[in-house]
């Protein structure tokens, strides 16, 4: 199979299943063991405690809607089988899109799909139509990534413009309070999110503090658990795959924003709290991060966090329209990561041009 | 003054040399390659079967055929190696005698920087000289902003100045003062290594003395000039190793000129590592037998970071001082990128390795993974240290946007400043290429 049309494919599964074996030719002799493969699989890792609580709460949301009683395994595989469906179909459209293009470039096939592929399932209501993730998925890969060269070119996070696809081409299945719950019967007790419920001026039916941390509210699978965002946030730091100045500029804008517009009493939420609510947490810790659609300088990683944290605050409050402001904040501010990393660039060409204007 | 360098890299390796003689012995072949020289277009003067004295000319810079390149011996020409398009790829000599490595030459005592300069081109020295920006031969006529000595080698195994000077003393005390002249009177910078043995050093008068701490490249003089005098277009600063300033101060002092090099054997594949005399040019080939513990090696001119292969001909590179051997890579790991690798090096925290007290890990030439695009984008940040943007130079470079490469400072840096990003970066890019191709497209262009 090798060097025939399908030299992309097999090079993809050859490299999966072993190291290469090419050795360095130029430059330096020894390099990093680390490659793009163990950065994404690093990111899986870190995305595991959130994607396993989300199964487990996929589950429990549908039972206890029903008045069913269950079993923490029971919880677990009613998600699992909710969630393997849609994950197939994500890697499947997404993957042969990959492989094609890397294919009619003549260039290995780039491991950034993997992690893409893999949150694009944990943004999504259990219950999403698989077709429409599959047209969402096909969309993102093609008009988010190969139409600008394949990943690294990107500068709009694949997966949150899958998620945005669905929410403007087929808001129906992604909005409103019924889509959080699996199979949420009509006349049960509402599956409304705590963000909607903001939104509605509902503050009295929302659920307690700890439950939104431990995450046992309805949502989409990867974002409800707090403790398991922040224990994948961990395992991102240690392993310095993510960058702490953007996590934690994300947290203080929306923070201070939050707070400001709760003192300024357009809010009734205190400031800690529209963290935990929603996809903020998960925001900040898997998507701003990503090292591709952020800003690249590391001044400007201060002020890209802010601006979403800000963003996404502000959105929240005072577009009525969208309950959840975090994906929105993030995809603009991937328009404008360029603009801030030009800004940053700029800084550093006048310190240099003044430092020659100095010694002249 | 002292400098502190946070950002940098240390690679552990094994094979640190020892403060021993390995008593190498010269072999009768020498090869003299213009390859060792960046960016000369040689210009041949002799012919195959032609007799050499030490420093007779063999050929010369197109670009400038005042600049010229001596024999190391005195012997005879055996042949002109050509490669590709009939390129010189070295000249072969063999040497006449045990005793040919010298030559007492008589000229009066210099009394200007013009007639210093003349006899160092004349004699084949002044290729000892190189140049900041383009780490090429300088210009004859341009008299540099300073001149910049890195005391000390902070790259991967790299020998002690102190052994490699021993006995030399007083000729690099006398190539200082010469240097001196040379330049006009330039400002000197001596750049040393902060608690280290400096003895030889610190004794100098009439220069700066600098001290510097942290990681590697805080030895590399393209990180010295950037924190103590930056250059900017136009700006031309000398720099030279502790070497090469005693082999011009003997040549003024005692009036010998000479090509030897002391020289450090190093390398995680080498079983008895140490120091060896050799003369610039000579065939190494004897050096690596029975001294190496691995049977797949690359042997390298140079450090791991920076060195060329030593191929067909194995010499010692013009400007080197170290020889290292690693074990060729390439093996092939079912699911590497899966496994925790308890004894896989790298910077990231990805591997399980760097918990692990016991550092020993295993370093050989395998890339580690396929090439791709620019995507981790702060990991060169940790290990470059210049207020440079490395991403957006790189980038520059890359699209080869001059005018967007000077105002990003690509006068301040050469290739060897990226090594360390090329060590860590995990798609693997080609980061001292891109700068090298970029300096050459800026050269054409100035």
């Amino acid at each position: 199979m090798k060097n025939t049309k399908f030299n992309a494919l097999f090079e993809a599964i050859d490299s999966f299943l072993r190291t290469p074996a090419t050795v360095t030719t130029q430059g330096s002799h020894i390099r990093d063991a680390v490659d793009m493969k163990r950065i994404m699989i690093t990111v899986m890792i870190a995305l595991c405690p959130a994607l396993l609580f989300g199964l487990w709460n996929v589950g429990y949301q549908h039972f206890i809607r029903l008045g069913y009683d269950t079993t923490v395994f029971g919880c677990l595989w009613y998600g699992f089988l909710k969630w393997l469906p849609l994950v197939i179909v994500t890697y499947v459209s997404g993957l042969a899109i990959e492989v094609l293009f890397a294919q009619l470039r003549k260039e290995e096939v780039a491991e950034g799909f993997f992690v893409t592929g893999f949150i694009i399932p944990m943004i999504m209501p259990p219950d999403v139509p698989l077709w429409i993730v599959a047209v969402a998925t096909a969309f993102s890969v093609l008009f988010a990534k190969e139409v600008f060269g394949g990943t690294g070119y990107n500068f709009l996070n694949p997966a949150l413009v899958a998620r945005a696809f669905v929410f403007f081409a087929y808001p129906s299945v992604i909005s409103g309070d019924s889509v959080w719950v699996s199979h949420a019967p009509q006349d049960a007790i509402t599956g409304a999110t705590p963000l909607a419920m903001v939104m509605n001026g509902n503050v009295e039916a929302m659920p307690s503090m700890l439950d939104m941390f431990i995450g046992t509210i309805p949502g989409c699978i990867g974002e409800t658990c707090k403790i398991a965002i922040l224990l994948g946030a961990l395992i991102l730091l240690v392993t310095q795959v993510a960058d702490l100045r953007i996590m934690l500029s994300v947290l203080i804008g929306g923070y201070v924003t939050a707070v400001a517009f709760r003192v300024g009493g357009l809010c009734a939420v205190p400031g800690y709290q529209q963290l935990l609510m929603g996809g903020f947490l998960f925001g900040a810790v898997f998507m701003a991060t990503d090292p591709v659609t952020a800003a690249h300088t590391q001044t400007g990683k201060y002020v890209y966090g802010l601006l979403i944290g800000i963003l996404a605050i502000i959105i929240r409050v005072l577009n009525k329209g969208y309950p959840e402001g975090m994906m929105l904040a993030i995809l603009l501010m991937n328009i404008f990561a360029p603009l801030i990393d030009y800004c940053v660039v700029q800084a550093n060409i006048k310190k240099r041009k003044k430092r020659v204007l100095n010694t002249k | 003054m002292n400098y502190k360098i946070s950002k940098g890299l240390d690679i552990v390796l094994k094979g640190k040399a020892i403060d021993t003689d390995l008593n190498f012995v010269l072999s009768d072949s020498f090869y003299v390659k213009p390859d060792d020289f960046r960016w000369l277009k040689p210009k041949l003067l002799v012919n195959e079967g032609d007799m050499l004295e030490v420093g007779t000319p063999l050929f010369a810079d197109k670009q400038d055929e005042r600049i010229v390149i001596v024999s190391p011996i005195k012997g005879q020409v055996v042949r002109i190696v050509r490669g590709e398009k009939r390129a010189i790829q070295a000249v072969t000599l063999r040497r006449a005698d045990e005793t040919a490595v010298t030559r007492q030459i008589d000229f009066p005592e210099p009394k200007d920087g013009r007639t210093i300069r003349q006899l160092m081109l004349q004699y084949g020295l002044w290729p000892c000289l190189r140049q900041r920006p383009y780490a090429t031969i300088p210009c004859p006529d341009a008299i540099p902003k300073s001149v910049f000595i890195s005391c000390f080698d902070s790259s991967p195994l790299a020998p002690e100045y102190s052994i490699l000077l021993r006995g030399k003393e007083v000729f690099f005390q006398h190539g200082i003062s010469v240097l001196q002249m040379a330049s006009e009177q330039a400002p000197i910078h001596l750049c040393m290594k902060q608690g280290a043995d400096n003895k030889i050093f610190e004794s100098i008068d009439n220069v700066a003395k600098h001290y510097f701490s942290g990681p590697h490249p805080a030895g590399n003089v393209g990180t010295q000039i950037h924190r103590i005098a930056p250059i900017d277009k136009g700006d031309v600063v000398w720099y030279l190793t502790p070497q090469e300033v005693a082999r011009i101060g003997r040549f003024f002092m005692a009036h010998v000129l000479g090509f030897e090099q002391r020289a450090a054997l190093t390398g995680p594949a080498v079983a008895h590592t140490g120091y060896f005399n050799t003369v610039y040019g000579a065939d190494l080939s004897a050096l690596f037998a029975n001294r190496l513990s691995v049977e797949t090696v690359r042997c390298i001119s140079g450090n791991v970071l920076t060195g060329i292969q030593l191929a067909d001909i194995p010499t010692l590179r013009f400007h080197d001082h170290q020889v290292t051997v690693v074990e060729e890579g390439g093996q092939r790991e079912f699911i590497g990128w899966l496994l925790p690798g308890f004894k896989k090096w790298s910077f990231s925290h990805t591997y399980t390795s760097w918990l692990m007290k016991n550092k020993t890990y295993e370093h050989n030439t395998s890339l580690h993974g396929g090439r791709r695009t620019f995507m981790m984008t702060d990991v060169y940040d940790k290990v470059f240290p210049f207020d440079i943007i490395p991403l957006a130079l790189l980038k520059a470079c890359y699209v080869k946007d001059i005018e967007q490469m000077e105002e990003l400072g690509i006068y301040e840096v050469d290739d060897e400043d990226f090594a360390l990003c090329e060590v860590v970066c995990p798609s693997k890019m080609e980061c001292q290429k891109i700068v090298r191709d970029a300096l050459i497209e800026l050269r054409m262009d100035n």
